[in-house]
């Protein structure tokens, strides 16, 4: 087993450079999209896309496609499904969520076991590694980042309106309908993004985890984003670190630093409201 | 001679900031609102009262183009409903507006400069006008330094001056707020009349008011709408029967107590 002093050693290695640079633009767009989930109450979108995900890598796998493309035709659909579910009023939108999230990892258990079985490759998608990050996947990776971020930072006004207020944004004229489609796209590109890293079944947390953690402490939106980044990248960053040290599952160490990273933010703020209540009664009485 | 016609009636056109005709809204084959035609000019505030489920809301949301209509034709500022696309000439506080999620982490200016969005200004960042506007509409009402305070921990009244702030901020020339004062106590509705009254004369602003506030709505409001399917018009003045135009909307007798001195303490 390694120790921390192989730390500057560790990104010596090609391919941790490799998982650092995937791992942080997940920790990004998880964490800057998570505000908005969040505060959306749109959590169970993530999941459900997640899985669905996890379908469109079994079936590259099997077919011999890359995984990565096939997970990120499935999740697209996917997302459109949940919206014309959901804005057709055929269904709820949670009940949509949960009939795709169902329909994805059926088809990837089935396609797994036509193909032989869960395989090394599969699991590794499931749970997330440092070791399978190619080349083609960075590429990949940074460049589905940097088109959700811009588009992020370019309408950020308009999303914390429909965050805030649909019935007001629409009012001011922001296409509500138009943007909660290209929104669950967003999700659904973050989420492709993060499963070489994070895992499919656990990239859900990334998306909620360090937002609710921000959300602890910030008075203001932009700080809650700032914030929010801030967990995430120290939790994805401190996985990696554990995962490569600890030889554990990456996706698995980064979740668990991010809840721990939550439960101490949750406790503190409770605390620190609760002492600063006691003395402004002590200043009253 | 012939000029003057013709600006008088140019005068009249650009008067008019509401026309509708036969307007009839139905949910599920229900008809919540029944043939309606009225018009708002510049400068009217108009008080709507009605009984819950009267279409008080609905009437407000028909106009907005917030929901489909039956049958009938809703102007905006001259132009069709269909064709209007300038809703930054709409300020609009909707019921229960400050009944948000407790724990959303926006400060008050984040929330007022919500109001600065327009269809014209889709992924722009903030002018410097825009900002001039925010810091303005927030000294209005009286918020500029708590501007930096998480919304949701001011109080009531303060919350819906945010509110009334997000809505002017693009100083608009219509109003329309929907039961504003709903849940607030009475010293909060004074204030609300009061900031009401400097907005009119600040802005020469045409108001729509939906509320329960009888005393207020006649306090305020030049016309009163009493909507109950139907709608019954009435002018407020000194002359106006009020008990008369109640019955005749409500279907029922009322006893009307106003008091003077109240319509003085609030209105001055």
């Amino acid at each position: 087993m390694a120790d921390f002093a192989d730390l500057a050693l560790m990104f010596g290695y090609a391919f941790f450079q490799r998982a650092f640079i995937a791992g942080i633009c997940a920790a990004i767009l998880c964490s800057v999209l998570g505000v908005f989930i969040v505060l959306r109450r749109a959590s169970l979108i993530g999941e459900g896309i997640a899985h669905l995900s996890f379908g469109g890598i079994a079936l590259g796998l099997v077919i011999s496609i890359y995984p990565f493309y096939t997970a990120l035709v499935l999740a697209l659909f996917g997302t459109l499904a949940i919206s014309f579910l959901h804005r057709k009023r055929i269904v709820y939108s949670e009940t949509a969520i949960g009939i795709i999230f169902s329909f994805g990892l059926a088809l990837g258990v089935v396609l797994a076991s036509i193909s032989g079985g869960f395989n090394v490759d599969l699991f590794s998608y499931l749970f997330g590694s440092i070791l399978t990050v190619s080349e083609e996947d960075i590429y990949f990776i940074i460049i589905l980042t940097l088109f959700v971020l811009g588009f992020v930072i370019l309408f950020y006004k308009e999303m914390l309106h429909i965050t805030f207020d649909e019935q007001g944004a629409r009012l001011s004229g922001v296409p509500v309908d138009i943007f909660e489609i290209v929104f669950n796209l967003l999700i659904a590109l973050c989420v492709v993004v993060s499963i070489k890293i994070i895992g499919s079944l656990l990239v859900s947390s990334l998306l909620i985890t360090p937002a609710a953690s921000a959300m602890q402490f910030s008075k203001s939106f932009k700080g809650t984003i700032s914030l929010s980044l801030l967990f995430g990248i120290f939790s994805v960053f401190a996985g990696l670190v554990f995962s490569f040290i600890y030889d554990i599952a990456t996706g698995g160490a980064i979740v668990l630093l991010s809840i721990i990273l939550f439960t101490i933010s949750a406790i503190t703020t409770k605390i620190y409201k609760s002492f600063s209540n006691q003395i402004k009664n002590k200043i009253i009485t | 001679m012939v000029e003057n016609m013709v600006e008088n009636k140019i005068d009249n056109i650009k008067d008019k900031i509401i026309e509708v005709e036969g307007l009839t809204v139905k949910y599920d084959g229900n008809t919540v609102l029944d043939d309606i035609s009225f018009e708002v000019r510049r400068k009217d505030v108009i008080g709507i009262v009605g009984p819950n489920g009267g279409g008080k809301t609905t009437l407000l949301n028909s106009i907005l183009g917030n929901i489909p209509v039956y049958s009938g034709k809703i102007r905006l500022f001259g132009l069709d409903l269909q064709k209007f696309r300038d809703f930054h000439k709409i300020g609009y506080v909707p019921q229960n507006a400050i009944h948000f999620d407790p724990i959303f982490p926006a400060t008050v200016e984040e929330i007022v400069s919500l109001g600065c969005i327009t269809r014209k200004k889709l992924g722009r960042p903030l002018s410097s006008e825009d900002k001039k506007g925010v810091s303005h509409a927030l000294e209005l009402v009286d918020l500029y330094d708590l501007r930096k305070k998480k919304i949701s921990e001011l109080s009531g009244g303060q919350k819906q001056r945010v509110f009334i702030a997000k809505a002017i901020v693009r100083k608009p020339e219509l109003l329309v707020l929907d039961e504003a004062t709903v849940g607030l106590d009475i010293c909060i509705q004074d204030q609300f009349v009061k900031l009401l009254k400097l907005l009119k004369k600040e802005m020469e602003i045409t108001v729509m008011m939906v509320s329960h506030d009888l005393s207020g709505v006649f306090c305020q409001a030049n016309r009163l709408f009493v909507v109950n399917k139907k709608l019954y018009v009435s002018e407020l003045n000194e002359n106006t029967d009020a008990e008369k135009v109640l019955r005749e909307a409500y279907g029922r007798h009322f006893t009307f107590m106003f008091h003077h001195d109240h319509a003085k303490c609030i209105g001055e």
